[in-house]
């Protein structure tokens, strides 16, 4: 019996099947990845698809056979999922966090509202923008005019919503133009 | 005849990326930047303040001409 509940959580194509745990804000989102990866889990913060959103403009992306266990995790760290949505087809796909657009020589990095462009021959940063959060002139202050290898990420140096977002970019960009492992 | 970049009605981050390559083009001199929101002049200044452009704006209606110098 558990054979075949184990094999109803697996999709067609092999893969396990995914769930999204969608929350009322971004910042308890963002903690419950926290929880989770803490607690060993393999999830991925993203975009909810437009159905479900909350107001809040993440969820997190778990694989739905160890739901239970997830959800248990998170309701004992006091920060329970408003819902949790089993991803069926692509109109329940969440969204990849981070946009990549090309601009010749410079590359910039999108995630959810925070933006970061770094000139591709020698890896500095000329941008930051986006977001609502006091320390964003702080943050681009920061980091602007120094290469991804000098800077310190934004989840080093700022606390806020917008902080937490950028780093996403930071992380990525850095991904995509192979500077320092993070 | 003083250098122009015309960033109006681009979005973020081009106004920038178009300063930037100006920067890289003159490495030193005189040059304006023209921009029609507030988010490219601050992106603008502080991006010449940290390569070392000295940096005065002056508002135009809903523009803003932005004048380097290095």
């Amino acid at each position: 019996m558990l054979k075949d509940i184990l094999k109803k959580k697996v999709d067609s194509k092999g893969e396990e099947a995914r769930g999204l745990f969608v929350f009322q804000e971004a910042g308890q989102a963002i903690r419950a990845e926290k929880t989770l990866k803490k607690a060993g889990f393999k999830v991925r913060l993203m975009a909810p698809p437009p159905h479900i959103r909350t107001g809040c403009d993440l969820v997190v992306a778990f694989d739905l056979i160890e739901q239970t266990v997830m959800t248990r995790e998170l309701e004992e760290s006091g920060n329970p999922p408003l819902n949790i949505v089993p991803v069926s087809d692509e109109t329940t796909s969440p969204l990849e966090l981070c946009r990549v657009k090309d601009f010749g020589g410079y590359l910039m990095v999108r995630a959810a509202n925070m933006k970061i462009t770094v000139e591709k021959g020698n890896l500095k940063i000329v941008n930051i923008s986006g977001g609502g959060c006091p320390d964003v002139p702080y943050l681009a202050d920061r980091m602007i005019g120094k290469t991804l290898n000098e800077c310190e990420g934004p989840a080093q140096i700022g606390f806020s919503l917008c902080a937490y977002t950028l780093n996403v970019a930071y992380e990525e960009i850095r991904h995509l133009l192979g500077g320092a492992e993070a | 005849m003083i250098n122009k970049v015309d960033a109006r009605g681009l979005s973020c981050p081009q106004p920038v990326v178009l300063t930037r390559n100006k920067m890289k083009e003159l490495g030193r001199g005189t040059f304006e930047v023209i921009v029609d929101t507030g988010t490219s002049r601050d992106n603008i200044s502080r991006l010449a303040e940290h390569e070392g452009w000295k940096i005065e704006c002056k508002e135009e209606g809903d523009e803003f001409i932005l004048t380097l110098k290095k």
